[in-house]
Formats: structure tokens, sequence, C-alpha cells
């Protein structure tokens, strides 16, 4: 089986690729003069945008994963990289929202030789690419150490976004970041020791075909989990999100947000879907759920509370993740063939991909709002329809689809999360559902509805904002909302090349 | 002609985005805003039976209680688009003004027309929350708070839809969301009672039934008149239409029918009872329509019990002549407080005989909207509950003209714009008449609505309810509620949810303190593996 798993397929080299592409486009940032940074990194970015889009294409006309032997070596000799349907979806994301934040950064971090910090479009570029590499990989990557290496340069890349301006606030949140996210990397580095003391591999193909119920394989897997979920920020291990989202540049926001968070959550799904044997995650997979409830509700009703847009945004996140977290007890629950046919897979990765463009646009709204009128106090932000309007559609748009009303990809994943809870008779995870959904609506309202009314003093734009940029924002909240048209049943793309075909 | 129904669901959408786009058209917009619903009235015309797929999971289609309910809201719309340039003026030429109006006429009207569960929710939320700008148009803070008490309302209806919808789709073995499939499905299916809980409390919410009706009044009292013309005569039989569309009327489920028709009944009393303490003749047609929908759900709740399959066309007639009756009655408020009594004569007595026919006024469009209802409410309990229902409504309806009367203008010679004047004669004469076209369609020979039986039935509660109003007028204290009357007990829950909300931050503001964030991060390591374990 391994051999038939693990062959270089026709198109395989596109991973070696996703992979190299950003990393060629960091060392060519070093060659250029400092006034062309931003088109190398931009014209990196579409290269790596064609390239998950080819990769998606590959994977969906040939029905399986595509597979790359690095060096032609077999696990657990060799390297392997695969990327399933869900990998290949995920990485087209990330393409598009990386591509579409670059070119909103655009001209943000522009090289100002007058200026009094002029490393901040190097770094800033570079810790965008590096984000980029490093998510393909997680994507692509079969070998738990390399996984690992993979999210340390995720975690390495993205301390430095938060913390760009250099003032005391943004580095004491950064270094809350690094630390807490350090803390989660010791305890995924001692699961994967585990691992390879009991296994002597960690490629997850071989493993899911030699592992057993061992004690072994299911502390590592505890293990891994608890470091990944501080890495993503659950509830109730968050603590580092909302004050890192505070004083980061909205483009880092966007992207720390709806992609960084999710690339160690991706792999929490690896390992509870494609290594832990079936059967033996029921409870585990239900304290998972409890977890994420409990984000959706603390996160939605301290989003309610915030005085700030930006802070608002950030604590609807550690709501938003917790709906993630739902996919464990619903998809292990659920009596379709395999967790991934069922309902509550294709809900979640719809949850994934809609919050990840709604976020990305509503962190690049709050960002342009900021710049339009010097502030992001929800309270002043009367008339802003007016002086703003298409980053308030911006906002609406991206709302619509957080709040979850149709036809928008929070709709839709609301409606199959909601499906599967009900048709499984857990109706508790629907009350959590519908009670994030109620709460949401509560501060989408909160944001919006001043917006829209009229000012009692007409107020003064205070900066132009290039349209580019605010139609940058706008079309990733228009995907937000595309991704709502999608079929309402499960999608049998995110089913390609998942190791285990039972229900765990 | 199916061309016509996306054409009329997005014609006022289009309208919006012209005038979002381009500010230069907006005072042309203001002009042509009444006739943003004409699409919809071709549709209704031409296009019943018709049916079509949209992109995506969007489906319309239109059958005859549907275009009904849509060629009447489409009238009022018109009607009230016509009094409103005259009432806003210039600034029916700004964005927020025409947005909310197109907005909300947007999914008033398209939820006739939706054909699966989707695109029902879309129009039904539609409506519902951008009902919220029209409600909060004013800006004043009374308005404000009423916004808020209407759109908390408005999206806890939604969840109770959506949960039903979920509900009817989960229970579909085919897996189809066309509506006509999941009801169909209904009947056989495990979930049903849960479906059909959840699918009373979200339209229950969006009619106002006791004791989900707490917005009704406020919202109605706050809003401007062209504004509460449209909610109370189009935006509200979004709920209505769900009661036809969603409820199963072929298989009798008495239990459920049974239940419907006491929640209905009480909210028809209720509804008077708590009008009759209103000043604000707003607020007393607030009242009525609580109690007029009270009316509708019994009927539906009657039609369920006994297996009738002819319930959504008689459900939408009783509608059809309430959204002229009750969106005409609004103008006519509107119109009252701009005229002075010298010029009042001729705006007074229409509104008379129109809210008398809510009551069911002989040879009224309202006469024969209570005939179309008789059979399903039949001879029994149901039948006397509803004639004194009628008898309560004349006094409610009395209680409106003597409060409608005091807010005449008080220069003698003020005379209200000629739009308003006609938006209001218009809408009353299609209550009065458009009934008498639709009737045999419904309910069968004319003939019914003169014979002297019917015309006994309809004259006695009448009677008696003028003689409980002249009794009632002449009591000294006359008890005075606050509109929205309960929604006083909930403030306590407002004030109980912000001290929970507080607990909650204080809580999650310790747990995010370093040491007891790291200790949590081992204790799930530990948990976790405990998990695993245990289960191996």
């Amino acid at each position: 089986m391994t051999a038939a798993l693990m062959a270089t397929t026709p198109g395989g080299l596109l991973l070696v690729l996703a992979v190299v592409v950003p990393v060629i486009g960091i060392l060519a940032l070093w060659l250029v003069r400092a006034r062309d940074i931003e088109w190398v990194a931009i014209a990196t970015l579409a290269v790596n945008l064609f390239l998950s889009l080819a990769t998606l294409q590959a994977v969906r006309a040939s029905d399986a994963p595509l597979v790359y032997l690095v060096g032609g070596w077999l696990p657990p000799l060799g390297l392997a990289l695969r990327v399933d349907g869900i990998a290949a979806v995920l990485m087209a994301m990330t393409g598009a929202i990386v591509a579409v934040t670059a070119l909103y950064a655009r001209g943000q971090f522009g090289f100002d030789p007058q200026g009094p910090e002029r490393r901040r479009p190097m770094v800033f570029w570079t810790m965008l690419l590096a984000i980029t590499g490093a998510l393909n990989l997680i994507f692509a990557g079969e070998d738990l150490f390399n996984l690992y290496v993979a999210l340390e340069l995720l975690t390495f890349a993205a301390v430095p976004l938060v913390s760009l301006d250099g003032s005391r606030d943004t580095l004491e949140a950064a270094l809350r970041y690094l630390v807490f996210a350090l803390a989660g990397s010791v305890l995924y580095l001692l699961g994967v020791a585990v691992i390879y003391g009991a296994y002597g591999t960690l490629d997850l193909v071989v493993l899911s075909e030699i592992r057993g119920a061992e004690g072994a394989l299911l502390l590592a897997i505890a293990l891994m989990t608890a470091g990944l979920i501080a890495k993503t920020a659950l509830f109730p291990l968050h603590l580092w999100l909302p004050p890192a989202h505070a004083g980061a540049p909205a483009a880092a926001s966007a992207i720390l947000s709806a992609l960084v968070v999710k690339g160690s959550f991706f792999l929490i799904l690896r390992l509870w879907f494609d290594l832990l044997p079936p059967g033996l995650g029921t409870i585990g997979a239900n304290g998972l759920g409890l977890l994420g409830a409990g984000a959706v509700i603390v996160g939605s009703v301290l989003a309610l509370r915030q005085a700030r847009l930006k802070l608002l945004v950030a604590y609807s996140t550690v709501a938003q993740i917790g709906y993630l977290f739902l996919i464990f007890p619903l998809a292990t629950g659920s009596e379709a063939a395999s967790p991934f046919a069922s309902l509550a897979w294709t809900g979640g990765v719809l949850q994934l991909l809609a919050h990840a463009f709604a976020k990305a646009a509503m962190f690049m709204a709050a960002g342009l709002v900021y710049e339009a009128i010097g502030h992001d106090r929800i309270d002043g932000f009367r008339g802003l329809g007016r002086l703003a309007p298409i980053t308030v559609l911006t906002m609406t748009l991206a709302g619509l689809s957080l709040m979850g009303l149709p036809p928008s990809g929070g709709f839709s994943a609301k409606w199959l999360m909601l499906s599967a809870s009900l048709g499984e008779g857990a109706w508790w995870w629907a009350v959590v559902i519908l009670a994030g959904g109620l709460l949401a609506a509560g501060y989408v309202f909160r944001i919006l509805m001043p917006a829209f009314s009229t000012p009692d003093a007409p107020a003064e734009r205070l900066h132009p904002v290039a349209l580019t940029r605010e139609l940058a924002a706008l079309s990733l909240a228009v995907i937000a909302i595309l991704i709502g048209f999608l079929p309402l049943s499960p999608w049998p793309l995110l089913a390609i090349g998942r190791l285990i075909q039972v229900s765990p | 002609m199916n061309a016509l129904l996306p054409i009329a669901a997005l014609f006022p959408l289009a309208l919006f985005v012209l005038s979002a786009l381009w500010p230069a058209w907006r005072p042309r917009v203001a002009r042509l805003l009444w006739l943003a619903p004409l699409p919809a009235l071709a549709a209704a015309l031409f296009a019943i039976g018709g049916a079509l797929a949209l992109p995506g999971p969007l489906a319309l289609a239109l059958d005859f209680p549907g275009a009904m309910l849509l060629g009447a809201a489409g009238l009022i719309w018109m009607a009230a688009g016509i009094a409103t340039l005259a009432f806003w003026g210039e600034k029916l030429e700004t964005l927020p003004y025409q947005s909310w109006w197109l907005l909300t006429m947007t999914g008033s009207l398209a939820v006739f027309m939706a054909s699966n569960l989707v695109t029902f929710y879309l129009a039904f939320s539609l409506v519902s929350l951008a009902g919220y700008g029209l409600v909060t148009r004013d800006g004043s803070a009374r308005a404000l708070r009423a916004g808020r008490v209407y759109f908390t309302l408005a999206v806890i209806g939604e969840a109770f839809l959506l949960t039903a919808f979920v509900l009817l789709a989960v229970g579909t073995p085919s897996g189809s969301i066309a509506i006509p499939d999941v009801v169909a499905a209904l009947a056989a299916s495990p979930l049903r009672d849960a479906a059909l809980l959840f699918l009373l409390l979200g339209f229950g919410t969006k009619m106002g039934l006791v004791p989900l009706h707490v917005w009704m009044p406020p919202s109605y009292t706050a809003a401007p008149f062209p504004a509460a013309a449209v909610l109370s005569g189009a935006a509200v039989k979004a709920g209505v239409i769900g009661l036809a569309r969603f409820l199963p009327f072929g298989t009798a489920l008495s239990g459920w029918g049974e239940a419907l028709a006491i929640i209905g009944f009480f909210s028809a009393f209720f509804g008077v009872a708590i009008g009759l303490t209103q000043r604000n003749p707003k607020a007393v047609l607030a009242y009525s329509s609580i109690s007029q929908m009270g009316v509708i759900a019994a009927v539906a709740g009657m039609s369920l019990a006994g297996g009738r399959a002819a319930a959504p066309s008689e459900l939408a007639f009783y509608a059809l002549h309430h959204v002229f009756a009750k969106g005409g009655l609004f103008l006519a408020l509107a119109a009252i407080a701009m005229t002075g009594p010298r010029h009042l004569r001729p705006i007074l007595w229409p509104a008379v005989v129109v809210a008398l026919g809510i009551a069911g006024l002989p040879l009224t469009g309202g006469a024969l909207a209570k005939l179309a209802v008789k059979d399903a409410l039949g001879d029994g309990l149901a039948g006397l509950l509803g004639s004194l229902s009628a008898a309560a409504t004349t006094m409610l309806m009395l209680h409106f003209i003597v409060r409608a009367r005091a807010t005449a203008a008080s220069d003698t010679s003020a005379e209200a714009p000629f739009a308003i004047r006609a938006a209001w004669w218009g809408a009353a004469a299609a209550a009065l008449l458009l009934p008498w076209l639709l009737f045999p369609s419904v309910a069968g020979n004319l003939r019914k609505a003169v014979e002297a039986k019917s015309l006994f039935a309809l004259a006695w509660p009448m009677l008696l309810g003028g003689a409980a109003f002249m009794g009632w007028s002449r009591l000294r204290h006359r008890p005075e509620l606050p509109p929205g009357d309960v929604l006083v007990l909930m403030r306590p829950a407002t004030t109980r949810f912000y001290r929970l909300a507080d607990r909650i931050a204080g809580m999650e503001a310790w747990i995010t303190t370093w040491p007891v964030a790291g200790t949590l991060l081992l204790l799930l390591a530990i948990g976790f593996a405990g998990a695993m374990l245990a289960a191996r």
C-alpha cells in the first residue's frame, strides 16, 4: 500500500515549486534595490498563487493526492510531499489571500529614504513570503519533524509582523506571542520525540499503517494537540491573540487571523483524522468541541464589549476559531461512510475558508478606517458610510458572512454544521452555533449601524486612500460571499486522499 | 414570463445599487422610488405558476397565494412610495433613505416568490434586518431604543427560523431544499415536532404573536408614517406567507393546530385589550396588527387541525386585505397629522370605513376577508371566538378613530400634500374593492357575501363591539400602558445579560494571565492524554 500511496505523481513537482518559490523570492529581496522590493514580492506571490491554483486543479482532475518524493527516496528513508483534497483547497486559499494582502500592503511599507525606520519594508515583505512558504510546507508536509520545522518558521515569521512598528506595546505583545507559541512548540516536539521513539518513523502515511492503539501514540497526539491549540489561539489558550492584533498593521493582522492560526489548526485535523486510530477520539473530540463552544461564547461576548474595531475583530477571530473545533465531535459522531463524507467536515472547511476571506477583509477594512478617520473607536463611526463607502461596503459584506446570513460562505458553513448537529441529534452544538450567530449579529450591528447613520457634523476624511487598496479588501469580502454559492452538500474534493476511510 | 420573477425581486435592488454607486442619480431615484414595485405587480399578474432557478442555492417560484400577497405588497409599497416623496421631500434624495427603503422592499417582495429554504431565509432576513433602518429613520433616542428591540427580536426570530429550516432539510430524505419537498416530508419526519415548534417561533416573532410581539408597538410608534405603513402593511406578511407555505395543511395535525389557534386567539384579544390603553394612534394600530395577526394564526391553526388544503389561499386573502387596511391607515394618519379640521372630513371618513372594515363591516373588503376564513374557523367555539374578536376589533377601531382625530393639525386650514392624500385614498380603495375581485377565486360565489345570513353574522359582533365601546368610553379612569407592555418586564433581563457579560469578561481576564494560561496548557495536554488512554 505504501508504494501505491507513495510514488511521485505527475504534477508532483508543483509541490516542490510551491515550497521553493517563496524561498527564492526571499533571497531575491536581498538582491534588488529597496524600491523594487515590493514588486519582487508581489511577483513571487503571483507565481505562488498560480502554483497553488494549478495544484488544486491537478488534485481535482486526477481525483487523487499529488505526491513528490524528495530525491526519489521512499519514506521512512526519504521525505515525501503530499497534497490531498483539503490541503489543496487551503493552499489555494492561502495563495489568494496572501496575493491580495500584498496588493493591499503595497505602499504601506513602501521605501521611504527619509523615513526614520528603513527596515520595515524589508521585514514585512520577507516575513510575508516566509509565511507563505511555511504554510505551503505545512499543507504539503508528511513528516512530523518536517512539519515542526514549517510550524516554527510560521511562528518566527509571524512574530515580527506583530511588532512591526516597534512600539513598546507591540513588542510586549510580540514577546507574549513568541513565548506562548514556543511553549506550544515544546509540547509538539515532545510528541514528535515520543512517536519517533516508539515507531522509528515520522512519516504520517507510514505511521497510519503501522500504528495501533499504543499508549505512546495517544500520549504523543495529546501533547501535540495541546501544543497546537496554543498556537491556534483556541480558548482558553488565546491570551496572545487579541494583544497581538491590537498594534499590528492591518495587513499583518489579516494574515495572522486568516492564515497563520489555520496552519496549526490544519495539523490538529491531520493528527486526529489521519493518525488517531478510529474509535479512540470520541471523548477527546467532545473535549475539543467543548473548548470550541467556550471560544464561540466567550469570544463573541468579549467582541461585543470592545471599544476599538480592531480588538472587536480580534475577539471575533477567537469566536470563529471556536466553530472550527466543532468539526471534531460532529465529524466523528456522524453516520456518514467516513468522517470526510460528513456534512460537518465540509461545513468546517467552509467555515475555515469563509472566515479566512471575511476576516482578512475585515482587518483590511479596519486598517482603512483607521487611515480615513485617524482612529478605530466604534463610537466615532457616525457618518463613516459617507466618508469611505467602499470600505463600509467591505465591512458589510464581510460582516454578513461572519453573522452567517445567506448567501455567504459563513451561512453555508453554519447551515452544514447545524444540519450535522441536528441530524446527529447533538442539539447542544446547534445551540452554541446559534448563540454564536446571535452574538455575532450583535457585534456586526455595533460596527455597521453607526457607520450607516448620518453624522451630527460632517466629518473630514484625513487621508486619501488608494482605490486599489480599498478594492483589494473588497475583493476578499466578495469571495467570502461567493463561497455561499457553492453547493450545500459534502464536497467529494475534501475527501480526496484521506488516510483513514472509516470513522475514528 | 418566468423572467419577471427575478426582475421583480431585483429591480429595487438594482435601484439601490444605482443610488449607491452614482450619487448624481439620487434625485432621479427619489422620484422613481414609487415605481420600484412595478415589476412585482407585473409578476403578480402575469407570472403566476412560474418558477426559475437562480445561481447557487437560490430559486424563485410564484403560486396563487404568493401572487396575491406580492401584488398587495407591491401596491402598498407603491402608495407609500408616493406618500414618502411628499413626506420626506429632499431627504429622500440621500442614500440612507433610499437604501433602507429599497432593501426592505427587495426582501419584502422576494419573500413571496422564494421557493426554497435558502432563498426564503435570505429574503426574510433582508426584510427583517433592513427594516431596522426604517424603524430608526428619524434618528431620535426613542427611535434608536425601539430599533434595538426591533433588531434583537429580528435576529432571535431568524435564529428560530434557521433552526426550523435546518430541521426541515435534515428531515427530508431526498436532500432537496425546495419548500414543497420539505413540507411534504415534514409529516413523516422524526424531527417534525421540533421543526414545527421553531417554525412557529420564527414566524410568530415576525407576525408579533404574544409574547413575541414586544418589538411591534415601539417600532411602529417610532417609525415615520410611510415607513410604518410598509412595515405593518407589507413586511409583516413575510410571517403570514411563512405560515401559508410551511405548515403542512394537507395532513391534519390536531395537537399543533389547536395550540396555534389558542396562541392566535390569545394574541387577538390581548392586542385589543392593550390597544385600548394606548393614546398614540400609531400604537393603537400596532396593537391592532398584533390582534389581526393573531386571527390569522388562529385560522392557520384551525386549518392545520382540520387538514384544510385551501388554507394558504384563504390566509393570503385575509392578509391581503390587512395589507391595504393597515398600511392605508398609517398613511391616513400621516394625512390627518398634516390636515386641519376644515379639510379633515374627506380623510377621516374613509378611515372610519376602512378601520371598521378590519372588524368586518358588511360589504367592505374586510367583510369578504372575514367570510373567506369563516369555514376554517367553523361554527363551534373557534367560530364564536372569531366573531368575538371582530367585536373586540370594532372597539379598538372606534378607539383608533377617536385617537386619530385628536392628532389633526391645529391650523384649521392646513391640508396635507395631495400625494399623501392620494396615496391614502388609493390604499383605501384597494382595501374596499380589491377583495371583491379576488373573492371568487378564493372562497367561491360572491353571492355569499351579500346574503342575509352572512350580513347578520358580520353585523352582530360589530353592534356588540360598538355598544361595548360606548360603555368603555364612559369610564372615568381608563388604564394607560406604555407601548410594548411586557417589554418593561424584560429590562431586568438585559441588565442580567450585561452582568453576565461582565462576569465572562472578568473570567477571561483571569484566564489570560500567564500562570493560569500556562497551567491550562499543561492540564489540557494531560486531559487529552487521559481521555484517549481511557477510551482505549
